[in-house]
């Protein structure tokens, strides 16, 4: 093989960026300028122009039109399938602890304290089985700002769409859709659940659907408590938890044997699904028991719900102090 | 970032995504299953992509991830190499003398550039099939796209070696 002149050895490094049309303008000036004068370099640039253009060529080579739309449908379907598996999560701090709120397609499904945990460990979305879980605290942003809101008093509603595929039976399931249903500031009891859900007398297993609730506040299993007025239990172990949101939602607890219960004497009333609301004193209620009773801790909460003064106690006359 | 949209990176990437995949696979249920890999993995991390990523690069980065992952077996390599080769030169029917030229360097080149070193044929492959600037093409190979640049001009020679004493059809200087 001859040695390379020393002309083209100067353009060598520049000669393929040439052929392809990415070397810069004053390169590839000098090696057409060489190429003009060298028939070996034009020859080898030629060469090199030909092979980037049939390997561009390439680029109009297409699969059968079949083959992409089966393997597009077969994504579609597998996606649909992870889709429905995929939690998205974020860990909120707030002043009840950190909270986990998590989300799928469907809507928010597990909202869970963690206490002074700050990772999944020890969480309930580890022990879901088939669930894939994804953390994204640019997801769940306008949850935790929404929550946070809730917590300070300064939202009455979350409003979120709810996935209760966790709740684990159409039961539960009914029994936490009974409770979404009990309005911001008043308190009902588990017998008047169960008796919602088409279950009285079932209002233990009232109790344990909300023990297990897989969306606390979201779903208010707080504002559910004995039929004695007692808070008897929330979360586990967490009965602390309770009287705050319940505090912030202006209802206030006294103590009570090893408990807490309602201060049903400064709330309205209102018995089973009356269009009336009535003074805790009122002759008129049914029994003393919160069986059938709910009770609301503001005036402008029994205004929201569009209730009447009871004709007999006449609440609008006589307004409660608070 | 909402998860409706995923629908519209499917729509938009898949076609050109199979594309790219199944010309670097063997069978076309290679392909069906690295496609559908790479856009589960999307969708998992979709959520945590910037708001201005480039979504097309983000994807061809994705599937050569798990290209590379799959052709690892240097075997599944090799045959990859051979029946590529085989199935392209099929597909080409013989057409006029100066297309023919054109059509039989294609089938040629196609088979080297299945036989080059992984890293230099998928360079290749982003860069002249699909026109992945160098940046891309880096994100895609984990390196420098002054390295991707050296992957895509080192496929170029060893092309232009192989097609030595072949007959290319005549290009015309654009300059």
């Amino acid at each position: 093989m001859t040695p390379k002149h020393p002309s083209c050895r100067a353009i060598e490094s520049d000669l393929v960026a040439t052929a392809t049309g990415e070397a810069g303008a004053a390169a590839a000036r000098r090696v057409d300028e060489h190429a003009r004068e060298c028939p070996p370099c034009r020859a080898e640039l030629g060469r090199y122009r030909a092979i980037d253009s049939i390997a561009r060529g390439l680029r109009h080579d297409a699969p059968p039109p079949a083959d992409v739309a089966a393997s597009r449908s077969a994504l579609q379907a597998r996606l649909a399938d992870l889709k429905s598996r995929v939690l998205t999560y974020g860990i909120v701090p707030s002043p009840l602890g950190n909270i986990l709120v998590a989300r799928s397609e469907h809507g928010v499904s597990l909202v869970e304290y963690l206490g002074e945990a700050t990772t999944l460990a020890g969480s309930r979305l580890r022990e879901l089985a088939d669930v894939e879980t994804v953390e994204s605290s640019t997801e769940i942003a306008r949850l935790r700002d929404e929550l946070l809101d809730f917590l300070a008093g300064r939202r009455r509603e979350l409003g979120w769409r709810l996935d209760l595929r966790l709740a684990g039976s159409d039961f539960r399931r009914a029994v936490l859709q009974a409770a979404v249903d009990v309005p911001y500031g008043a308190v009902t009891s588990y017998a008047s659940i169960a008796r919602r859900v088409g279950k009285p007398g079932a209002e233990r297993a009232v109790a344990q659907a909300l023990r297990w609730n897989p969306l606390p506040i979201v779903v208010p299993c707080h504002r559910i408590v004995g039929s004695s007025g007692k808070l008897t239990g929330y979360a586990g172990d967490k009965l602390g938890l309770k009287r705050r949101l319940l505090d912030v939602e202006g209802v206030r607890t006294t103590p009570a044997a090893r408990d807490f219960r309602v201060a049903r004497e400064v709330m309205y009333v209102r018995a089973g699904d009356d269009r009336a609301y009535c003074l805790p004193t009122c002759g008129d209620l049914p029994s003393h028991s919160l069986a059938n009773l709910t009770l609301i801790a503001s005036r402008a909460g029994v205004e929201a719900l569009g209730l009447e003064p009871c004709s007999d106690c006449r609440p609008d006359l006589h307004p409660l102090a608070g | 970032m909402g998860l409706g949209l995923f629908d519209d990176v499917v729509a938009a990437h898949h076609p050109e995504i199979y594309r790219y995949l199944r010309r670097l696979t063997y069978r076309a249920s290679e392909a069906d299953d690295l496609a559908q890999e790479t856009f589960l993995r999307a969708y998992r991390a979709w959520q945590g992509l910037a708001p201005d990523a480039n979504v097309r690069a983000w994807l061809f980065a994705i599937a050569t991830n798990l290209a590379r992952n799959h052709f690892r077996a240097e075997s599944r390599r090799r045959r990859a190499y051979v029946v590529a080769g085989e199935r392209r030169a099929e597909a080409d029917p013989a057409g006029p003398e100066e297309e023919h030229v054109f059509r039989e360097t294609r089938a040629l080149l196609d088979r080297v550039v299945a036989g080059l070193p992984l890293k230099q044929r998928l360079a290749f492959t982003l860069r002249k099939v699909h026109d992945l600037d160098y940046e891309a093409i880096g994100e895609s190979l984990e390196c420098s796209p002054e390295s991707a640049r050296a992957h895509v001009f080192q496929a170029l020679k060893k092309i232009r070696v192989s097609l030595n004493g072949h007959e290319l059809p005549a290009m015309e200087p654009t300059r």
